[in-house]
């Protein structure tokens, strides 16, 4: 992992620019502000150094729904009134096009700036600022603890299938003879992983899961600079700003 | 002063043999999320483990169990899936009340609830659909039935729903198949740690 | 040996059940362990010897549902007057899975170590300290960086045994925790324990298989069906004429000084390799 400034920002800090750019996109009138968040965003993705991968995800899942957008706000959305082409079987709405335009920006912002969060941080720093923070270290547990089951659950179904395969039983050939074979496969991983909860449960209890009282410490070391406070308050106040301009441009309106 | 004697599980919000069940049942929606989507299905199979988690701890539990798999599912699959987090939540918390009112220990019961759980799906998925996504998440064959539909009846909202309809009602059918399956093979040695609204025959 | 007189743990007529169910799991259990013992407990597979040790570390009756007689007192203290937590740091468990004892919230095994440090809130300079001291003692020094999920079967059993002991427990109960190993791996592991058992920490250790048990345990209890049948020395355990009958297998040295005592080469059954060894020495004198 590379070392920069946007991989060095305490996850918290990452963590609330979801929602803050994602909210002021929505509330904000038109899509200038959106487009602008956007662009913050991207250039914090170049920062990292993951920008190549960053634009991929964005392209990938941008377009289909762009084109979704397209066809079916533009050319169906009931609020249509002005017409900007006759495609002869269906006519391009103007309404429909800027609402389309609007989510899109709004989804683009959401998901680039979660993708950014989700790839420039590590995972045990995550828990390990949650735990700082004292928002509940369970939460930290139910993330991190999920995120590690499902390799460990793929593994588990690896050994079943080559067991399977080694006794004759087919498991590859067509989609339906797959999902035929695999269902039964998922069974006793989901049994078992079921079953094992109970010995995990023992465990953290023994190792002071659920000790009260104490502030729990890491072995993770997360910064959380002046720099990250700075940026969080002023989120915060930007969020703020963008609502209250937007709902004077409401009123005034 | 003197230390009084003190059950580990009492004074906490959610018990840690309750908590554990909660990675292990996302890690059961999201191998059913993710095989449907490398496979390209038009299925999700999401919500084996929210079903089971509805059982063994409860609606609440079985509804955050349902938003962190959409999380995840967004993480590690595609982001599409992140609004739908409360639909999830949604399917969870009926589910485990429909548990909870006894309907899991007979088929017709489990039939009434995987109806339910359908129209559920169907109605929330739909508003998300055309609310968040202003009608189609991406380029798929359901998105495509929309378009088809909407070219014909010009409705936005029931081209969304008829599609989603019939596509939930496949995907909750086989995932309650197989819930109920697994929960009528854990052994009572698993069960009576939980105090689970399950089985008739005790 | 250096077993002292001191009570560590003493088990009260205790007994349990499990919901549901008819049957205690373990009932009227009574016996001491004393501080520095290699206490072994030996049953058949469902005689009672997880049940047994839960309830030494305070996981029943307070992790597990079900119903309860008698007491089980740590370090002169009944068992459910201290959270589960408290009291790991009197007496840790260790069990047969070990994929089972990860925290699955730490992506190397140095964080995996700390972990029930970081939850007893110590400080972060000592938790350095712990950790390189335990990562010594369980020969995983190399393996601090990886990740816990990537490691085999005996370098897990490790990590998740050096993340018990990290508590520094006195009294270590180990529940057939070699059970799913490969020779090599439950070698390594028997080493620690023995290692462990010298410096003076207390052992309780269950097994189906005797084998080695019958080598380091100092007594022995011996279980059936939920039943205790006797507490004694191995010499005295791998006597009894009813090991068969309870599903045991007799080790195979105690095998061969009861085919020698039969013989006529030794005189008593009771197992002493010196012993052994002289006798048969002179049988060989003998024939020369
Ligand atoms: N949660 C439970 N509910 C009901 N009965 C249980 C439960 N756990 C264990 N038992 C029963 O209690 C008895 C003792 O089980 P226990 O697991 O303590 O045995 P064990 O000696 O550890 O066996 P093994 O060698 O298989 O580990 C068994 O009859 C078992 O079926
Ligand atoms: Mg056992």
């Amino acid at each position: 992992m590379t070392d920069n400034w946007v991989r060095r920002l305490n996850p918290k800090t990452k963590l609330l620019m979801i929602p803050v750019f994602g909210i002021a996109t929505i509330v904000s009138p038109g899509m200038l502000l959106g487009l602008f968040l956007l662009l913050v965003v991207i250039v914090m993705a170049w920062q990292a150094n993951i920008i190549k991968k960053f634009l991929q995800t964005m392209i990938s899942f941008g377009i289909p729904i762009a084109v979704m957008l397209f066809i079916i706000q533009g050319l169906y959305s009931p609020q249509n009134h002005t017409y900007v082409a006759n495609l002869g079987f269906a006519k391009l709405g103007l309404e429909g096009l800027m609402y389309g335009g609007k989510l899109l920006v709004t989804l683009l912002v959401f998901m680039g700036s979660f993708y950014l969060f989700n790839k420039t941080i590590y995972s045990g720093e995550l828990a390990a600022a949650l735990i700082k923070s004292s928002l509940s270290d369970k939460g930290g547990y139910l993330i991190l603890a999920s995120l590690n089951v499902v390799p460990q659950m793929k593994r588990q179904l690896q050994v079943i299938k080559e067991a399977q395969e080694a006794r004759g039983v087919q498991t590859g050939g067509s989609l339906l003879t797959r999902i035929k074979v695999f269902i039964p496969l998922m069974g006793p991983v989901i049994l078992s992983s079921l079953i094992d909860t109970q010995e995990r449960g023992m465990a953290l209890e023994l190792r002071g899961f659920d000790l009260k009282n104490v502030s729990k410490t890491s072995y993770i070391q997360v910064v959380d600079t002046k720099l990250d406070k700075l940026f969080r308050i002023g989120m915060l106040l930007f969020l703020i700003i963008v609502t209250a301009f937007s709902i004077y441009l409401k009123v005034r309106r | 002063m003197k230390r009084q004697g003190r059950r580990v599980n009492s004074g906490s919000l959610i018990s840690t043999k309750v908590l554990v069940l909660i990675p292990i049942a996302v890690g059961i929606n999201l191998l059913g999320g993710t095989l449907c989507s490398t496979l390209k299905l038009p299925l999700f199979l999401d919500m084996i483990g929210t079903i089971l988690v509805a059982c063994l701890s409860g609606p609440w539990m079985a509804g955050l169990c349902g938003l962190l798999t959409n999380l995840f599912l967004s993480v590690v699959a595609n982001p599409i899936y992140l609004p739908y987090a409360f639909v999830s939540f949604l399917c969870g918390v009926v589910t485990g009340y429909l548990v909870k009112m006894g309907l899991f220990k007979s088929k017709l019961g489990v039939v009434i609830i995987w109806l339910t759980c359908s129209l559920v799906n169907t109605i929330a998925a739909s508003l998300i659909t055309v609310y968040v996504y202003g009608g189609a998440s991406g380029v798929n064959s359901t998105s495509l039935a929309t378009i088809a539909l909407l070219a014909t009846t010009k409705k936005i909202f029931l081209s969304v729903m008829s599609t989603a309809m019939i596509e939930n009602l496949l995907d909750k059918a086989i995932v309650f198949i197989i819930a109920y399956t697994i929960i009528n093979k854990i052994p009572s040695h698993f069960l009576n740690q939980y105090s689970p609204n399950l089985r008739s025959d005790r | 040996m250096k077993v002292s007189s001191k009570d560590v743990i003493s088990v009260n007529n205790f007994s349990f059940s499990y919901p549901q169910t008819k049957k205690p799991a373990i009932s009227s259990m009574n016996f001491t362990v004393k501080e520095g013992e290699f206490f072994c407990i030996v049953g058949a597979n469902g005689a009672g010897k997880s049940t047994l040790c839960d309830s030494l570390v305070g996981l029943i009756p307070q992790y597990f549902l079900g119903t309860t007689k008698g007491q089980v007192l740590v370090n002169g203290q009944e068992t459910t007057k201290q959270t589960v937590a408290e009291l790991s740091l009197e007496i840790g468990l260790v069990f047969q899975n070990p994929f089972n004892q990860l925290s699955y919230t730490t992506s190397t095994v140095a964080e995996e170590l700390a972990y029930g440090l970081g939850n007893h809130g110590i400080p972060r300079s000592e938790m350095l300290d712990r950790v390189a001291a335990v990562a010594k003692k369980m020969r995983i020094e190399s393996l601090l960086d990886r990740d816990p999920l990537t490691l085999s079967g005996g370098q897990i059993q490790r990590v998740a045994f050096g993340s018990t002991y990290i508590l520094n427990p006195s009294i270590l109960v180990l529940d057939e925790c070699t059970t799913q190993l490969d020779p090599i791996g439950s070698e390594e592991i028997f080493t620690i324990i023995k290692q462990l058992n010298d410096e003076g920490v207390t052992v309780v250790m269950t097994d189906t298989e005797t084998e080695r048990l019958s080598m380091y345990a100092d007594r022995i209890l011996l279980l059936d069906n939920g039943l205790q049948m006797g507490v004694d020395k191995p010499q005295a355990i791998f006597a009894r004429e009813d090991l068969e009958k309870l599903n045991i297998s007799t080790p195979l040295n105690y095998q061969l000084t009861q085919e020698l005592t039969k013989i006529g080469i030794l005189d008593s059954p009771e197992f002493n390799q010196d012993i052994i060894l002289e006798k048969i020495k002179e049988v060989e004198n003998g024939y020369r």
